[in-house]
């Protein structure tokens, strides 16, 4: 892991642990995974409506706003997502809209107010790319088709980290959906070397570094020139 | 494992002295017969006076303690009652031994309290003596070379090259008895138990230090150190082949997790990981172990995936193509050359010369069948080779003309032994089920693999084809773990 993403990785869990949380919040996992070298959206906190608007001018449009909340794993459970907001005023809505159904589905939660991030552009394939300690292997990395998919089809492969450069070529090629990912018809093949390049970059991060429990970057889009995550979660170890 | 522990590991597979502790009427001496024929002076510890006289009777040489028995004891088999064990054990490292094997069950394995105390004392009391105990809950140990055995009725004898371990004692005792029924010679097999002291990655790294093991075959069904076993495996395996046959495949891991990633992995998908880093040899019944290890020490090692097939009849062609192809595996078109030598040769109406060869009544005689088989060989287009061969069809046509089966098998063996090509036989259905399961030992044994159907065959040379590949891809790249780069940070 680099120097940087080290750091913010420490500070940041001892902040969660003080905090009693083990589940680093978006913000706080996009960061680490962007000092890692992942191309990630960055979302920005908003306390207001007013905030929002201004945030999503600065972003450029079209953006994503989700509900945050350190009480609330599941934002679109709880219709805390909303997708496609393309300017200030729609901004504006959506952040009334979202706390106040973040509020009804869940009234005891706390909520710090909304994220609002770029939302990344059509055309990419999500995938899934994760890492779990398993009792006896310790640190293992997942890649998979990614967004519901990974629920419903359960399209993953898994190495034990850390990964050599074959491993992270070999775990993408095993997955059914490759061919997807190699372009079909009218879709392009995305670009490969950088998916196993986030690929070997969580695989790191978690070798040289000890109290990640559980990792889901989900999904990553792949493209045909590069990958952006955009949803992300580190957990941390129990102990 | 250290050097010390090593070399009285080594000491206990090649004993001067082994001593029995407690073998019994009841189970007709099973221990002091597993070894009677062993390499080895052979003596009996035993206190209860009942089972005294049965003992001498067989002519061993009895005594009430480890420490009265003459000399340096190199190897213990402990088969007493579960509350003495420990007692046993510690007699065992005090008279200096280089193992001890412990039979007797009632440990961890039962889940109970006592049983749980009684094997986390034995672990404590080893692990402090730096002693190596096999087992608990095991078969113990088998070494051909020296004659020490799981079972009385295990082949011993000169010529073993493949090393197993197993989890049970089952299959640790069988993987000998089967491996001899497909021409194959075991050297040693552990039966690993409870592995308290000596655990899976200590066996593995023991079985691929020793140059006598060509390559080693496993039962596991978990390990309790994964990180050490997978590193051993990462060694071991770019040296040797390594099998493994994985039980529990299904079991659910008790996993409370809160990303994606922890709920998906499962103990099998980890283990398949491993083996797809390793270069290992996935299987998953013992009649694929049985094939894989065949595959492995009689056909020449290939990356190509081209059959080259000669079948009997058009309805097993068609099915022939259609097993291999399911494992990813093809049958192309042959050259032109081949097809002007096959024409005149495959006559019979309703056969063809295309790949599979259909002989239907074609296969007039040996000599017929080597020319096919050499022509596919000789074909560019082809990188292995195997034929059906139904016994029952071809048996009477040979008898016709005063040959035998031998003539045929021999056949076999001189052409594997001309062509640079793998080669395989595929023995199928037959009426005489007897005959066909003589046959399939006859072809084993004279060093040609031999398959119980298309299906086995095409998924052996498969799972040995993936290897292979795995193998080259492994040793070309260079295997570093890949690591962050530096980068600074972004504003």
């Amino acid at each position: 892991m680099t120097a940087s993403a080290s750091a913010l990785f420490d500070e940041t869990a001892a902040r969660a642990r003080a905090e009693g949380r083990l589940i680093l919040t978006e913000e706080e996992s996009k960061s680490i995974l962007q000092e890692q070298g992942i191309q990630v959206t960055m979302p920005t906190l908003a306390s207001s409506a007013d905030e929002a608007a201004s945030a999503a001018e600065n972003i450029g449009y079209p953006v994503v706003m989700k509900v945050s909340s350190r009480e609330i794993t599941h934002k679109s459970d709880v219709g805390g997502v909303k997708l496609g907001i393309a300017d200030a005023d729609a901004a504006r809505a959506a952040y009334d809209e979202i706390v106040a159904s973040a509020k009804a589905a869940e009234p005891s939660a706390a909520i710090d107010g909304v994220t609002v991030q770029s939302q990344a552009p059509g055309g990419g394939v999500e995938v899934i790319v994760g890492m779990t300690r398993d009792h006896q292997f310790g640190p293992v990395i997942m890649f998979g088709l990614g967004g519901i998919a990974v629920e419903v089809l359960q399209d993953v492969a898994f190495r034990i980290a850390p990964l050599t450069k074959r491993d992270a070529g070999a775990i993408v090629r095993e997955i059914k959906g490759y061919p997807l990912l190699t372009g079909h018809r009218a879709t392009q093949a995305v670009d490969l070397e950088a998916l196993e390049g986030v690929i070997g970059a969580v695989s790191a991060f978690v070798s040289e570094t000890s109290g990640v429990a559980e990792m889901d970057l989900n999904p990553v889009l792949a493209y045909a020139d590069g990958t952006i995550a955009v949803d992300a979660r580190i957990v941390l170890t129990a102990d | 494992m250290d050097a010390t522990r090593k070399a009285n590991l080594d000491r206990a597979f090649n004993p001067q002295v082994i001593a029995v502790v407690g073998d019994k009427k009841i189970t007709d001496y099973m221990w002091l017969k597993s070894v009677r024929d062993a390499k080895a002076k052979v003596v009996s510890v035993q206190i209860d006076e009942n089972e005294i006289p049965g003992i001498l009777e067989m002519g061993f040489e009895n005594y009430p303690s480890l420490a009265d028995v003459p000399g340096q004891v190199d190897y213990v088999i402990v088969a007493v009652p579960r509350p003495v064990a420990p007692r046993i054990v510690k007699d065992a490292i005090d008279v200096g031994a280089g193992a001890a094997a412990l039979f007797t069950s009632g440990f961890a394995e039962t889940g109970e309290e006592q049983g749980v105390q009684l094997q986390d004392a034995l672990t404590q009391m080893t692990h402090e003596a730096n002693f190596n105990l096999v087992g608990p809950n095991c078969m113990c140990l088998y070494h051909s070379k020296t004659g020490i055995r799981n079972s009385a009725d295990q082949w011993i004898g000169e010529g073993g090259d493949i090393g197993f371990m197993s989890n049970s004692g089952t299959h640790a005792t069988s993987f000998v008895m089967r491996a001899r029924n497909n021409g194959l010679f075991p050297l040693k097999s552990i039966s690993m138990g409870n592995s308290i002291s000596v655990d899976q990655g200590d066996w593995l790294e023991y079985l691929g230090d020793d140059p006598e093991v060509k390559s080693i075959g496993m039962y596991v069904e978990g390990t309790r150190d994964g990180r050490k076993f997978f590193e051993a495996l990462r060694d071991v395996a770019a040296r040797k082949p390594v099998v493994i046959w994985k039980g529990g495949q299904t079991r659910e891991g008790a996993r409370a997790a809160a990303s994606h990633t922890g709920h998906l992995a499962s103990d099998m998908a980890l283990w398949d990981a491993m083996i797809r880093q390793t270069g290992a040899i996935r299987v998953d019944t013992q009649d694929e172990l049985m094939d894989a290890f065949k595959a492995l020490h009689f056909m020449k090692p290939f990356t190509g995936n081209r059959m080259g097939i000669v079948a009997q009849t058009g309805g097993q062609s068609v099915l022939v193509s259609d097993a291999f192809g399911r494992e990813g595996l093809t049958v192309p078109d042959l050259t032109q050359e081949s097809y002007d030598i096959l024409e005149p040769i495959v006559t019979v109406v309703g056969g063809s010369y295309k790949n599979p060869l259909d002989v239907s009544g074609s296969l007039t005689s040996i000599e017929r069948g080597r020319e096919m088989l050499d022509t596919l060989a000789a074909d560019t287009n082809t990188d292995i080779i195997v034929i059906e061969a139904s016994i029952g069809f071809i048996s009477r046509r040979l008898e016709r003309q005063g040959k035998t089966m031998d003539d045929l098998i021999d056949m076999f063996k001189e052409f594997q032994e001309s062509t640079d090509k793998p080669f395989g036989v595929i023995a199928t259905w037959n009426q005489d089920e007897a005959a066909l399961a003589e046959f399939r030992i006859k072809i084993a044994d004279r060093g040609v693999a031999v398959f119980p159907s298309f299906q086995d065959a095409a998924r052996a040379i498969r799972r040995l084809r993936e290897y292979y590949v795995t193998q080259a891809e492994l040793a070309a790249g260079s295997q570093g773990p890949w690591r962050s780069r530096r980068r600074g940070r972004r504003h």
